[in-house]
């Protein structure tokens, strides 16, 4: 029970004490987290959208895969979704299978740009970003696609049901596919020893594609929901202007990472995302800048690591002002600013 | 392929000792032996040409690009002193940065925020000027600015033990809100300098004489100092850099503060040559600094492998690539596009070519 009690307390802390900072805050200043209608729509979109970037650059970076170009299969994906759905019809649905399916084939692609040619994943990843940047660019001449004036493919993305089911989809898939399949377990031999796994006879190669599908494909449904509750898709963007998305994730996946000791890390990243999400709410209910909101943001993220990387400091520390000198169950996993290589240090 | 490895030293190693038992299998065994050196020597050989081959992928792509650039310009009736003139404006910048920023990727770092760093840099050089109507008080404050934003990057990492990359993540934010908030000191949306002064100094001659002075104090410090055999020791084997008493801290901090000095002048460059900054302005060196380094021939993990002229060679490259295309797909519909695609793929063609020599049976991470 006193283990239960410890992980449960793991795993809330952070999402609980961040709703309770930032309502505290709202009240002070005397605003409301839900002041308006849209508010729940808001929060469940917003963490929707950065849970499934968050699993899609964790899963990549948890292998030492650094990825650059989600934002440009979330774009390039709904651009052919959203493309075909006008030009052909078929409504919502055609533009949904074919966002997805699109991200997931964009994703293998990547992948089998990065076994075939055997190069750092990030480099190979600048090139698949110039890539698909230049896909979308060309299919629609550099212009953007609007199609507010069709509303089954704007009702998506405002929706509040739609929002709920694509979180728990999305969570109990990836779940599935990472800690309870024959390939999660590939996945995980890789993580831990590549070179013993690739001996014992895991199939490298066809696990990394794998991986980059389910990443493209987890940026299809980004793109989607996005395409649909804006209405309006910005296929001019080139020049890498579309990496902007993945530096939302990182401080969610930290989050996700710290969680992940106490519970599981898929759902450290849902938990690591509402936090965002509700610190975006806060943001919106004591109007700050968005000058305001970046810096806060990366305080959080500075702090947050400076933490992990000095949690043994800290707790030594604590122990000290305590003035106990039990020594505290360290988590099994290794430090999760550590677990997440960049290929860079 | 048959490389030189630890099976075949023993493999060589149980044939010696099978020699003392008889003649016979002596004579067998030495041929087998003799077989085995030729087809090591062979393989090293290869190993040595396909490493020869991959140093010089970059120097290749960049005559082929130059080539391309001639005959497409001469053949389309372009004025070729002007599209020269505007490959060096292009391309001055990006070298500079590109340069100062090897020193941090040769230590197996990432600087992510060298584009924001850019901005606010040139942005403080901007108000100073306003403010003091100086030259030389606009170079002082985008040196300082971007030295001592490096420098914090490099201090906080150091200090904090926190991965570089996601510090420097993390200042991009801080330096995207910064820029937010000079640009609001203007009480507009973009801080502006007097176009006649800057087109007074945004010249040829003012940009290769930073540009070469600059280089060659880089090269110097990379190629015939310690300091520039000590980031590549780090970047090769941080271990044994740490177990030849080499401080880690200092070193990280000398290459920020080198990349700071690059960045301090690519920026006054970029005040000179985009008088009117807004938040956007430089949105896009940051990566294109990190596309021209890979595209010259720089190791992503850094070590010694890394080469302080891979920034020129890329950068050159990659202004070449986009003159060319931009002469080939004048006035098409969509034809940004199109040259981006063709850029990714020469990139990727060149970095592959790059790698080629250097395959593990792993995949690279």
């Amino acid at each position: 029970m006193g283990s239960f009690m410890q992980r449960a307390t793991g795993t809330l802390i952070i999402p609980v004490g961040v709703f309770a900072v930032v309502w505290t805050l709202a009240t002070l200043d005397g605003a409301s987290l839900f002041s308006s209608g849209d508010s729940l729509l808001i929060l469940a979109r917003a963490t929707a959208v950065t849970m499934l970037t968050t699993m899609a650059l964790a899963i990549n970076l948890n292998s030492g895969r650094f990825d650059f170009s989600l934002g440009a299969m979330a774009l390039a994906s709904s651009t052919i979704g959203a493309s075909v759905a006008i030009n052909v019809g078929g409504g919502f649905p055609v533009m949904a299978a074919v966002t997805v399916l699109s991200g997931a084939l964009l994703g293998a692609f990547s992948g089998f740009l990065y076994v075939t040619l055997r190069i750092s994943p990030l480099v190979s990843s600048l090139g698949v970003t110039l890539l698909y940047e230049g896909l979308a660019f060309t299919i629609t001449g550099g212009g953007n696609i609007s199609f507010t004036q069709y509303p089954e493919l704007v009702s998506f993305g405002k929706s509040l049901v739609a929002m709920t089911a694509v979180i728990i989809i999305a969570l109990i898939g990836v779940y599935t596919v990472f800690d309870r399949s024959r390939f999660g377990s590939d996945y995980r031999s890789l993580i831990t020893g590549q070179a013993a796994a690739v001996s014992a006879g895991v199939k490298e190669k066809g696990n990394a594609i794998k991986t980059y599908a389910v990443s493209g494909a987890l940026m299809g449904v980004v793109g989607l929901i996005q395409a649909s509750s804006k209405g309006l898709i910005e296929a001019g963007s080139i020049n890498f202007s579309t990496i902007g998305i993945m530096f939302t994730a990182f401080l969610p996946m930290f989050v996700g990472g710290y969680i992940g000791r106490y519970s599981n890390d898929k759902l450290g990243y849902l938990l690591g995302a509402l936090s965002m999400s509700v610190i975006g709410l806060g943001y919106s209910a004591l109007k700050l800048t968005s000058a305001q909101q970046s810096l806060i943001t990366a305080l959080l993220l500075v702090v947050f690591l400076i933490f992990l990387s000095n949690e043994e400091r800290v707790g030594r520390w604590w122990r000290k002002v305590k003035g106990g000198n039990r020594t505290p169950q360290q988590p099994s996993d290794t430090d999760a600013a550590q677990s997440v290589g960049t290929g860079a240090r | 392929m048959h490389d030189l490895n630890p099976t075949d030293v023993n493999k060589e190693t149980d044939v010696t000792v099978d020699t003392r038992d008889d003649a016979k299998t002596t004579a067998t065994s030495t041929t087998k032996a003799e077989t085995t050196t030729k087809a090591d020597a062979k393989a090293a050989s290869k190993a040595r040409r396909g490493k020869l081959f991959a140093d010089l992928a970059p120097l290749i792509g960049l005559a082929v690009l130059a080539i391309a650039f001639v005959l497409v310009g001469t053949s389309s009736g372009t004025n070729m002193g002007y599209a020269v003139e505007t490959l060096i404006n292009q391309s001055v910048i990006i070298i500079i940065i590109a340069t100062g920023a090897i020193f941090i990727f040769a230590m197996g770092s990432f600087d992510i925020s060298l584009g924001a760093s850019t901005l606010v840099a040139a942005m403080v050089a901007g108000l100073v000027h306003n403010a003091t109507g100086s030259l030389w008080l606009m170079l002082g404050a985008a040196i300082l600015t971007a030295v001592a934003t490096s420098l914090i990057s490099a201090t906080l990492a150091a200090v904090f033990n926190l991965p570089v990359f996601v510090t420097t993540v993390a200042m991009l934010s801080v330096l995207g809100a910064v820029a937010a908030a000079l640009v609001q000191t203007t009480g507009g949306a973009q801080i502006r300098i007097d176009r006649a002064f800057s087109r007074e100094y945004d010249t040829l001659a003012v940009k290769l004489i930073v540009a070469a002075v600059f280089l060659a104090l880089c090269v110097f410090l990379f190629n015939y100092t310690r300091l520039g055999r000590v980031e590549k020791l780090v970047g090769g084997n941080p271990m044994t850099a740490k177990l030849t008493g080499v401080s880690m801290k200092l070193t990280a901090i000398a290459a920020f503060g080198i990349a700071g000095l690059g960045v301090g002048l690519g920026a006054f460059l970029t005040v000179l040559r985009t008088p009117t900054l807004t938040v956007t302005s430089a949105s896009d060196i940051g990566m294109n600094i990190l596309v021209a380094m890979v595209f010259g021939g720089m190791v992503i993990s850094g070590g010694p492998r890394s080469r302080i002229y891979a920034a020129i060679i890329g950068g050159i490259s990659m202004a070449l690539l986009n003159q060319t295309m931009s002469i080939m797909l004048q006035g098409m519909a969509g034809g940004a596009g199109i040259a981006q695609m063709v850029r990714a793929v020469l990139f990727l063609a060149v970095v592959w070519l790059a790698a080629s020599g250097f395959r593990t049976k792993v995949l690279p991470r």
